[in-house]
């Protein structure tokens, strides 16, 4: 085990300690140990707490990383010939609050899922608790991941809304505008004092989702929601739908800011939920009834669904069609299409591919959270 | 100045604020190795708080310069006085000057307007500089930084390259509603700023209100410890705690003096409404 002792020198347990550092997933380059090196010269050298706190501020760059530092620390200039544990956060069920009864049936976790099925959320790589409950297909969640990974989305998503905001503002803002400038000057005879500034403007963002919550998608809708939910929480111009053998609006159910009570309501509504799909016949509804009020030249349309369409083909055509030629950009995300191997080979999904301007997959927080770069750049 | 970071608490102490062991470490290395420091943590902790303690700590002028989406190098570091510019080629146009004369006239230091960073730097006295909420500017800006806190410079095209007479104590805040880049952390001390025990948000209490009663400041910290584990909106931050403290000394005479005074501490409905249900 690596521990000061087995140095000869103090410089070279610092250099040790960097290189355990690095080890141990921390990204250090050799100023680390150098800084480190003149922290101990200037008094510190092996005072408790003052020497953690200092190689601490030197080797750790995020809050994660902070929490991290400390067993490590411990084990290698402390504790000789004890293994520190790590602790991970994620493993405390203390604060899991199970699922009103009205979410339960929309989150199908009252069905019963295989161990092995399980075990998988687990052991999905991941360089931390987090990265693994990002990468972790949400069909595979426990009850416990379950509720951490509603805390962790919520904040994530919260930034992903900050950075598409700041994101979206016009770039040329502030620039200055030659012509209006020559034109606000003439009464000073034509010498440009005063320069005109463009100002700044937010362009008009509009989303509309349309959500499968059918049979098939049980294992996924209920995640998805909550993800559509957040996002209400941050963007207003958000529509959203959700769709199986009916075609349901749930945008005011959403927009409650307690997410039971949001969900309630939507269990309310949405009366066909786990039912049949019929996904070309409720996009032919939603043309016939809302696309002119929601559909405009600004709506990026998203659809969450599996696309295993079970009415006409032809319909789904004429209805995707439709929606494509009225969207900025029309982008289709799949929780299938995580699934190594899978193809969208699919009566629905072949119908539906030409229309597209994205594909994706929607089984995990990280590929959902990859709408960032689609929002961003629509 | 500093032999240990323990000199410096009871300094810090003596101008009104209260420090603990790790920020006191992290400030004495950022006076000893001279680099940047980036504090990281929710809004309300304090992070802006601390440029503060060391402007007053040190004598040092402090310089701040808030960031926002859209920030620039016009806004941040320099810009050319057009209009004196303008003014300058107007008198000079009959003066027979050459057009190099002219030129390297206009744009001389007299018509350069120095903003935050320039300030910083261009001094013969040494400045504290804050640069307030990184986060919220772009990434370009973030790259603008990168020569100014490793090396102490910033080139300007035509006066050439400005170095730090006097290099400046730099802490840059972040509230975390962005990664920052490697490169930028690479260059700087980090330090996570989170919010404060019970106990130090006792001492905060008793330190900006003298006469507050012990039971009253516990009181407040246990409620307010627990309204940060709420979904709230705002997490109530260290100023609004003390808000709030006063609101109470204030209203002491009422019936229920912490509820009433709710609104000092708590900057939205839902979040008033969730705090009476769940915890009074």
């Amino acid at each position: 085990m690596d521990h000061y002792t087995n140095y000869q020198s103090f410089a070279a347990a610092l250099v040790g300690f960097n290189q355990f550092a690095r080890t141990e997933g921390f990204n250090n380059g050799i100023s680390c140990s150098k800084d480190a090196m003149l922290t101990a010269l200037s008094g510190i050298w092996l005072e408790q707490p003052f020497f953690e706190h200092a190689l601490a501020s030197l080797f750790c760059k995020t809050e994660e990383e902070r929490e991290k530092f400390s067993p490590l620390y411990r084990q290698f200039w402390l504790e000789k010939g004890t293994r520190i544990k790590s602790r991970s956060t994620y493993n405390n069920k203390k604060n899991i609050h199970r699922a009103s009864q009205n979410t339960l049936v929309m989150a199908g976790l009252g069905k019963s899922k295989e161990e092995g099925v399980l075990d998988e959320g687990k052991n999905t790589s991941g360089a931390n608790a987090k990265d693994t409950l990002k990468s972790t297909d949400f069909s595979k969640l426990t009850a416990v991941q379950s509720e951490l990974l509603d805390e962790l989305a919520e904040r994530l998503v919260r930034e992903m809304s900050l950075r598409i905001k700041r994101k979206r503002k016009r770039t040329n803002a502030g620039q200055i505008n030659i012509g209006r400038s020559i034109r606000k000057n003439l009464q000073r005879g034509g010498n440009i004092i005063e320069l005109f500034r463009e100002a700044k403007q937010r362009e008009k963002f509009r989303l509309l989702v349309l959500l499968d919550v059918s049979g098939s998608m049980d294992k996924y809708s209920y995640y998805l929601l909550k993800f559509l939910w957040s996002l209400r929480m941050h963007f207003k111009q958000i529509e959203v739908f959700t769709f199986s053998t009916k075609l349901r609006r749930i945008t005011d159910q959403l927009d409650d800011k307690d997410i039971q009570t949001a969900f309630f309501s939507v269990s309310r509504v949405a009366d066909h939920w786990s039912s049949g799909t019929k996904i070309g016949e409720c996009l032919r509804e939603f043309n016939e009834q809302y696309h002119k009020r929601y559909l405009n030249g600004s709506t990026l349309t998203l659809i969450l669904s599996d696309g295993l369409d079970t009415g006409e083909p032809e319909i789904l055509d004429t209805a995707i069609q439709k929606i494509s030629m009225k969207s900025k950009r029309l982008i289709w995300l799949n929780p299938l299409k995580g699934m190594t191997g899978y193809e969208p080979i699919q009566r629905g999904m072949q119908v539906v591919l030409p229309q597209l301007n994205h594909f994706g997959a929607a089984h995990n927080l990280n590929s959902l959270l990859e709408l960032e770069n689609i929002l961003i750049h629509a | 100045m500093f032999s240990h970071p323990k000199e410096l608490i009871p300094k810090i102490d003596e101008i009104g604020y209260v420090i603990e062991e790790d920020i006191a470490t992290v400030l004495f290395l950022m006076l000893k190795l001279e680099k940047p420091l980036l504090l990281e943590g929710s809004p309300g902790v304090g992070k802006t708080q601390i440029a503060y303690i060391l402007s007053q700590l040190l004598g040092y002028d402090l310089v701040r310069l808030q960031c926002y989406e859209g920030l620039d190098v016009n806004n941040a570091i320099y810009e050319w006085n057009y209009q004196k510019q303008l003014l300058a080629i107007k008198i000079h146009e009959q003066s027979g000057k050459s057009a190099r004369d002219k030129e390297a006239h206009i744009f001389g230091e007299e018509y350069l307007l120095k903003r935050p960073l320039l300030q910083a730097i261009d001094t013969d006295t040494r400045k504290i500089l804050l640069i307030d909420e990184i986060d919220r500017a772009d990434e370009e800006f973030e790259a603008f930084l990168l020569e100014l806190l490793s090396d102490f410079q910033i080139s300007i095209p035509e006066l050439g390259t400005v170095k730090a007479k006097e290099k400046p104590l730099v802490v840059l805040t972040s509230n975390r509603t962005r990664e920052l880049s490697d490169a930028l952390k690479r260059r700087c001390l980090y330090h996570w700023v989170d919010f404060p025990s019970e106990e130090k948000e006792m001492r905060i209490l008793k330190k900006h209100l003298p006469d507050i009663e012990l039971s009253l400041s516990q009181q407040i910290a246990a409620y307010v410890k627990k309204m940060r584990q709420l979904k709230l909106d705002k997490s109530p931050g260290i100023a609004e705690t003390i808000d709030w403290a006063k609101g109470i000394m204030l209203m002491k005479d009422l019936d229920d003096p912490l509820y009433v005074t709710l609104s000092c501490l708590l900057k939205s409905e839902r979040d008033i409404q969730l705090v009476k249900q769940e915890i009074f």
